[in-house]
């Protein structure tokens, strides 16, 4: 047995290798996708490949729970010096979406396998139908560019050059591709490197317990920290705004059951799989990481001193049935599954918000909207296509404090690019880049304010793409009498008499003069506003961050000359409202829900369940189309009889589904 | 002390060169006598409620024990943590922005990443002007440095008037574009002058006018923000000095690892936060290279951090970024990364019976439990004493004791949580607490792209020598190398340190053929600024003019910074070969037809500092003999020797496991490893086989 005591230090070696391997990465990379945006992830993995060590420093946050074996298993004899990779999101069960390409490198000790090397690349592009591979318009996988199942990419450390040469073929930036792919390669060698040594350090018996030992012991801090919570059945579902381009809203649900030490998050009751690239590829893999990512940060949350790595998934089991937006069968398109892995992310923060809310936060804003902008530069005559700011909102109001202002909580992770460098490369004047008051959710903690930011271009026709935007009907939540945020929002020249708002749309294309104004949503406010101190909301007030009306509205706090009036701010409270509920939605999602209740959205989903799979969202739109004015389940029932009556070639569900 | 000899002071033919360094809990001594070459070192316990007392206490030992007359002293350099804890207690000046309409939450949103991305808690830190203290006023430049809008100066009006309603006592002004030209800032800031001439004011690129708007801000933020406070300090020290009668004027070491007067400190003050970590390791570098080491790893423990540097061909790396408490400082600076666990860091018991050391720490009060001075949780030093590797000898030049007693009370009552002994306990939080740094040494060295194993560790401040060794070896590297004097080697760096200026201009250009006037001109601005800062600080010899630029591919969003040969600013193709094959160096590979852009043009203007040796005897092989015996916990008590620092003549060997005492620190040298003592009397520890 590996002794305990010490295995913080075993640990810390462990995550020395996997922060060598993400800087040697950061550092040989081509691409500003791995470089700035640092969409990577590396891992060390048993011998099973279950990842045992991430980075903390560098990369995404998505994968300490990724377990490779799956697409391990699927090569037989590997030798030392193989690299394996794929980038399918339909063969294995690793990669999510056909940009991100996934290598694997067995560690020898002898003639044993004692680990894996592994990690994965955001590739700038992988071809298919439009630059980049990912638009929320495609529909099958094959439109989103070339896939590799998992194969040798590295033969006894002989690159195949072949693959590089089909590869090359088929996507637009070749260049950035294969030097980003050599730069992992790079960094699986230096994990090996790390591996030998640590082999060396404690001996490969001493090793190989020593890495069951943190798995062991992260599964026993994520049940430590589920014995914590009350046993119980917490039911909660958030919408992302539309399942497919103008159209319909798409409903994630949760159901997550906390028995003892472990949980069950069963998704029964969300969307059926969509007709656009918002899927989430998960393979119906009970333990898989893109449907724990939520979790990974409540745990963290709850003690950040957790080991990150598979052992932490052990006490989870996800249920997610195939066919659904979580559980897609090939060829749905996957490209754009992020923007439904924040909403899945809202889901599990607002279950877990409900089993312990005196922990968690209010929602964060959850659309991690990226901007790009392609224009012409007059001066150098030159087409220019540059990444401008992400613009994100804040977190939701926390336990004892606000939600962070214009970013925070699951999009901690992103960073901006100075005003001056985008002016001084891309053709286009910021007019505004700063936080947008009353964004964030009211509340006895604030939630995190939204970014705001405006620009004006000087060519014709300049295409903008704004990836991810989401939130602009179904809002932040707020908790425990917290309200819900701000929606985020698109205009065209806001304030003039040409003010075009785009709404929920995520391209633009602009006219000389133009400015486009891109507002996130905020962060859920936490706790009843009407509790926060008044000298808060004067504070606010004078920081511009709240606006006096939002003060005296929102928090019943009355201001002359930026002083509280205490007495009147004492009598508006004395007759505010009481809020009820765990929580606040706003009246969007209260208007939606009046006639898609909660019972109407089941019936629904169930009814599709019971379809093929491949009529299932096409009944869904239709369904939505026909529904009218009609109310509820029976609403619903209704709706679906009258599309039985127009498709009678639509099989009709087994009764057994009832 | 090297001696304790008594001298009768003669100022006539005594000069006296002095470095002084503080620390959290001493201040530390090197006193050069010119005539000698002897070098007398001391430490005193710092008075936090009396700031520069200290000075006089420490000056009026030398003076009794070493026979220093004050009126001999011609050099006086001193570093100073004034700055750094106005910004880590937040006790700095309340400062007013002044900024473009539309752009106030500048400091507020950063660069917007945040510590701790796997946290919902993560949070930035308040910014250190308020954001009802941000004024926005309609002003613009474009990036190409024409004006678009010229500042409303209404409104301008308006925003000084509402500063000086809230008691602001200074005001930085920082607008887009100023760093491809500065005039829109400074009418501002003249005007801020003129409508309030009782606030002191500075423009951003005045401070430090690099392109990036949130760097360029929170730099001058930060000078702003520790300015009264030094300039108060400054004027203080210099009153004292003169009343001792000290000829010298103060110099002051920054964070670049060089010097400057302390006229220039006062509105620089940005220039001195990492003041004492960078001239550790300028001191490191020159005793390395004296000892003819190129290649070093410096490894600076104190009570609550670790300081861990690269020096490679004998010098120390730049970098910019560095962190100062909760806020990035984009000057350059000497690169230095801070390890959270020190002496103090504090030892526990996770839920799931896991030891874990740090990030609490004792700190300076209550210090280590067997300090005995109320601290009862068990440390780093602690562990260290009940393995018997401390509490032999006084530490401290004498003000210090170890109570081994304590340290055991502490450990033991981790060991009981455990069921484990307490010597086992102990010996698992050193472990711990060396696999720490492990973690953060390993990411510098990957993020420097360079194999460690060619590196020699050099161990310093008062716990470096302590864990040095068990460092180094769970690192790989062969060597260690301990100095004569390991706890004043920051005091030394400041003694031999150069004046040094750094400057900047952006220029964002392709490297082209019409690029080259600018460069050249933008160099020829620099020099001539170099050549004036130097000026300004009384130096009249030679100077040095280091050129270099950052430089990077189109396309790319970050620089790297390229030595420039003066020579090059004819030919063109020389930068490009220069930046391709750094390029390479660093990243792994390179573009050579790639397009190649310059951001910025630095120089740095060097004065040299004077031409030190440190007395050295010619070696003379010998066993060493050992003062005594003690009884150490190696998996089990063992007697081991102990050398008392003194007694190591140049030439002396011995084997370890053995420890060597001395006034300022405790060496432990593990078993296995041979101990040499070279001719200028550093330590060299290698492996027996």
């Amino acid at each position: 047995m590996f002794d305990k005591m010490t295995l913080q230090v075993l640990a810390n070696h462990a995550r020395a290798a996997a922060e060598n391997m993400a800087h040697t990465l950061h550092r040989t990379a081509h691409s500003a996708f791995v470089k700035e945006t640092q969409d990577f992830t590396v891992m060390l993995m048993d011998r099973a490949g279950d990842t045992f060590a991430v980075p903390m420093d560098l990369g995404a946050t998505w994968y300490p729970g990724l377990t490779y074996g799956r697409a391990i298993a699927m090569i037989d004899d590997y030798r030392p010096g193989d690299v394996a990779f794929t980038n399918d999101p339909y063969s294995g069960h690793v990669a999510t979406h056909a940009p991100d390409t996934h290598l694997w490198k067995p560690v020898f000790v002898g003639d044993e396998i004692v680990a894996w090397t592994g990690g994965h690349i955001h590739n700038t592009d992988m071809g298919g139908a439009v630059p980049a591979s990912l638009s929320r318009s495609l529909t099958e996988i094959h439109q989103e560019g070339i896939r590799f199942p998992p194969m040798k990419l590295v033969k006894e450390g002989a690159i195949d050059e072949q693959i590089l040469r089909i590869m090359s073929t088929n996507v637009r930036k070749p260049d950035l591709n294969i030097g980003d792919i050599k730069a992992l390669i790079g960094a699986l060698n230096t994990g090996e490197r790390k591996v030998r040594a640590m082999v060396e350090r404690f001996g490969r018996q001493g090793f190989v317990e020593g890495v069951a030992a943190l798995l062991d012991q992260a599964e026993a801090q994520a049940r430590d920290i589920l014995r914590a919570m009350p046993d119980g059945e917490w039911i909660f579902a958030d919408y992302a705004d539309e399942d497919s381009d103008h159209a319909n809203p798409c409903r994630l649900k949760l159901t997550l059951r906390i028995r003892g030490d472990e949980a069950v998050l069963d998704f029964t009751g969300s969307d059926p799989q969509l007709g656009s690239s918002l899927n989430v590829p998960s393979g119906g893999d009970p333990r898989h990481t893109i449907l724990l990512v939520g979790v990974y940060y409540v745990l963290y949350t709850l003690n950040p001193k957790i080991l990150l790595n598979t052992g932490l998934t052990r006490p989870f089991r996800c249920i997610a049935p195939e066919g659904s937006v979580l559980n897609p069968v090939a060829p749905a398109a996957v490209g754009m599954r992020s923007l439904t892995c924040a909403r899945l992310r809202s889901v599990i923060f607002g279950a877990f918000s409900q089993a312990v809310p005196e922990r968690m936060p209010a929602a964060p804003a959850g659309n991690n909207c990226i901007v790009n902008v392609m224009t012409r530069n007059e001066r150098t005559k030159t087409t220019v296509i540059a990444a401008v700011n992400p613009v994100v909102g804040g977190g939701g109001g926390m336990p004892h404090r606000d939600g962070t202002n214009g970013s925070g909580a699951d999009a901690a992770y992103l960073r901006n690019t100075p005003i001056e460098i985008t002016e001084t490369e891309v053709p286009v004047e910021f007019v505004r880049y700063g936080l947008a008051q009353d964004s964030g959710g009211p509340g006895r903690w604030r939630g995190g304010l939204a970014t705001q930011m405006a620009f004006r271009v000087f060519a014709p026709d300049s295409r903008i793409t704004a990836r991810n935007r989401d939130r602009s009907f179904f809002r932040p939540w707020g908790v425990l009498g917290g309200h819900a945020a701000g929606l985020s929002d698109m205009v065209i020249n806001p304030g003039t008499p040409e003010e075009r708002r785009l709404g929920n749309i995520d391209t633009a294309v602009l006219q000389p003069g133009d400015v486009l104004e891109i507002r996130s949503a905020g962060g859920g406010g936490r706790g009843d506003p009407m509790a926060r101190e008044p000298w808060r909301v004067a504070q606010d007030v004078a920081r511009g961050q709240v606006s006096a009306a939002s003060a005296a509205r929102d928090y019943g706090v009355v201001l002359w000359d930026g002083k509280v009036d205490e007495a009147a701010t004492a009598a508006r409270r004395a007759v505010a409202p009481k809020a009820g509920g765990h929580f606040h939605f706003g009246p969007e999602r209260d208007g939606f829900e009046a006639q898609w209740t909660p019972a109407a959205y089941d019936r629904l989903t169930a009814i599709l369940a019971a379809l093929p799979i491949h009529w299932r969202f096409f009944t869904k739109t239709e369904i939505f189309r026909r529904i009218g004015v009609r109310v509820g389940a029976a609403g619903v029932d209704a709706a679906f009889a009258e599309v039985c009556a127009r498709f009678p070639d639509l099989p009709r569900p087994a009764e057994a589904a009832e | 002390m090297d001696t304790t000899s008594q001298r009768v002071p003669d100022a006539g033919a005594a000069d006296w060169k002095i470095g002084v360094d503080i620390g959290g809990t001493f201040m530390d001594f090197c006193a050069l006598e010119t005539l000698t070459g002897r070098i007398a070192s001391l430490k005193v316990l710092t008075t936090p409620d009396d700031p520069g007392a200290e000075l006089v206490t420490g000056l009026r030992l030398l003076a009794v024990r070493e026979g220093l007359d004050p009126r001999a002293i011609s050099r006086f350099v001193h570093g100073t943590t004034v700055g750094i804890n106005t910004i880590l207690q937040r006790k700095g000046a309340e400062l007013a922005l002044i900024t473009n309409v539309g752009f106030e939450d500048v400091i507020e949103l950063a660069r917007l990443r945040m510590p701790e991305m796997y946290s919902l808690f993560c949070h930035r830190p308040e910014p250190l002007i308020p954001r009802d203290m941000v004024f926005g006023i309609p002003a613009r430049l474009r990036a190409d440095g024409t004006e678009a809008l010229a500042p409303d100066m209404a409104a301008l009006a308006g925003a000084v008037a509402q500063i000086r309603a809230r008691g602001a006592k200074g005001v930085i002004v920082s607008l887009l574009h100023s760093w491809c030209d500065g005039a829109q800032e400074a009418a501002v800031k003249a005007e801020v002058e003129r409508l309030a001439p009782d606030l002191f004011v500075f423009a951003s690129a005045e401070v430090w006018p690099v392109i990036r708007e949130y760097e360029r801000t929170s730099t001058a933020i930060l000078n702003g923000y520790v300015h009264p406070r030094v300039s108060g300090y400054l004027a203080a020290l210099e009153a004292r000095l003169a009343g001792l009668g000290v000829p010298a004027r103060a110099m002051l070491t920054k964070s670049n690892g060089g010097l400057m007067n302390a006229v220039e400190g006062r509105r620089d003050c940005v220039s001195m936060l990492l003041s004492g970590t960078a001239s550790g390791v300028i001191g490191a570098a020159w005793l390395a290279r004296q000892a003819g080491e190129g290649k070093i790893l410096t490894l600076d423990i104190g009570g609550t951090s670790a300081d861990v540097a690269l020096i490679v061909d004998g010098q120390p790396q730049f970098g910019t970024g560095e962190q100062i408490g909760e806020f990035p400082l984009y000057i350059p600076s000497v690169s230095v990364s801070s390890i959270g666990i020190g002496g103090g860091s504090i030892a526990g018991v996770d839920a799931q019976g896991v030891l874990r050391v740090g990030p609490e720490s004792a700190g300076s009060t209550p210090g280590p439990a067997c300090y005995g001075r109320g601290g009862t949780r068990a440390t780093v030093t602690d562990a260290m004493a009940v393995c018997g590797w401390l509490g032999h000898s006084a530490m401290a030049y004498g003000q210090l004791r170890t109570d081994v007693a304590l340290a055991r009370a502490a450990v033991a009552a981790l060991a009981d949580q455990l069921g484990r002994g307490v010597e086992e306990t102990a010996q698992a939080i050193l472990d711990i607490a060396v696999s720490e740094m492990f973690v953060e040494v390993e990411k510098l060295a990957s993020r420097a792209g360079i194999d460690l194993r060619d590196y020699t560790l050099m161990p310093f401040g008062g716990g470096g020598p302590m864990l040095g060794a068990f460092l180094a070896r769970e690192l790989g590297l062969a060597k260690v190398m301990a100095p004569r004097r390991p706890g004043v080697v920051s005091a030394l760096g400041g003694l031999i340190a150069d004046l040094r200026g750094d400057f900047i201009r952006t220029i964002y250009a392709d490297l082209d053929a019409a690029a080259m006037p600018a460069l050249r001109d933008g160099f020829a601005a620099l020099a001539r600024e170099g050549a004036d800062w130097l000026k300004a600080q009384g130096h009249a010899s030679a100077a040095l003019l280091k050129l270099s630029a950052d430089m990077r591919y189109t396309g790319q969003s970050f620089e790297i910074e390229v030595a420039i040969d003066p020579d090059w600013l004819a030919d063109r193709a020389a930068i490009a070969r220069a930046f391709h094959d750094t390029h390479r160096r660093i990243y792994d590979f390179n573009d050579p037809a790639g397009r190649v852009e310059v951001v910025n043009l630095r120089l740095s203007a060097i004065g040299a500092g004077p031409r030190l040796a440190l007395p050295e005897t010619d070696e003379v092989a010998q066993v060493a003999r050992p003062a005594r015996q003690v009884t150490v916990h190696l998996g089990g008590p063992r007697d081991i020797a102990l050398y008392d620092r003194a007694d190591l003549t140049s030439g002396a060997q011995f084997e370890g496991p053995a420890i060597v005492a001395q006034e300022d620190t405790t060496f432990a040298i593990p078993a296995g490893t041979l101990a040499h003592v070279d001719r200028y009397l550093n330590i060299h520890l290698t492996p027996t086989e």
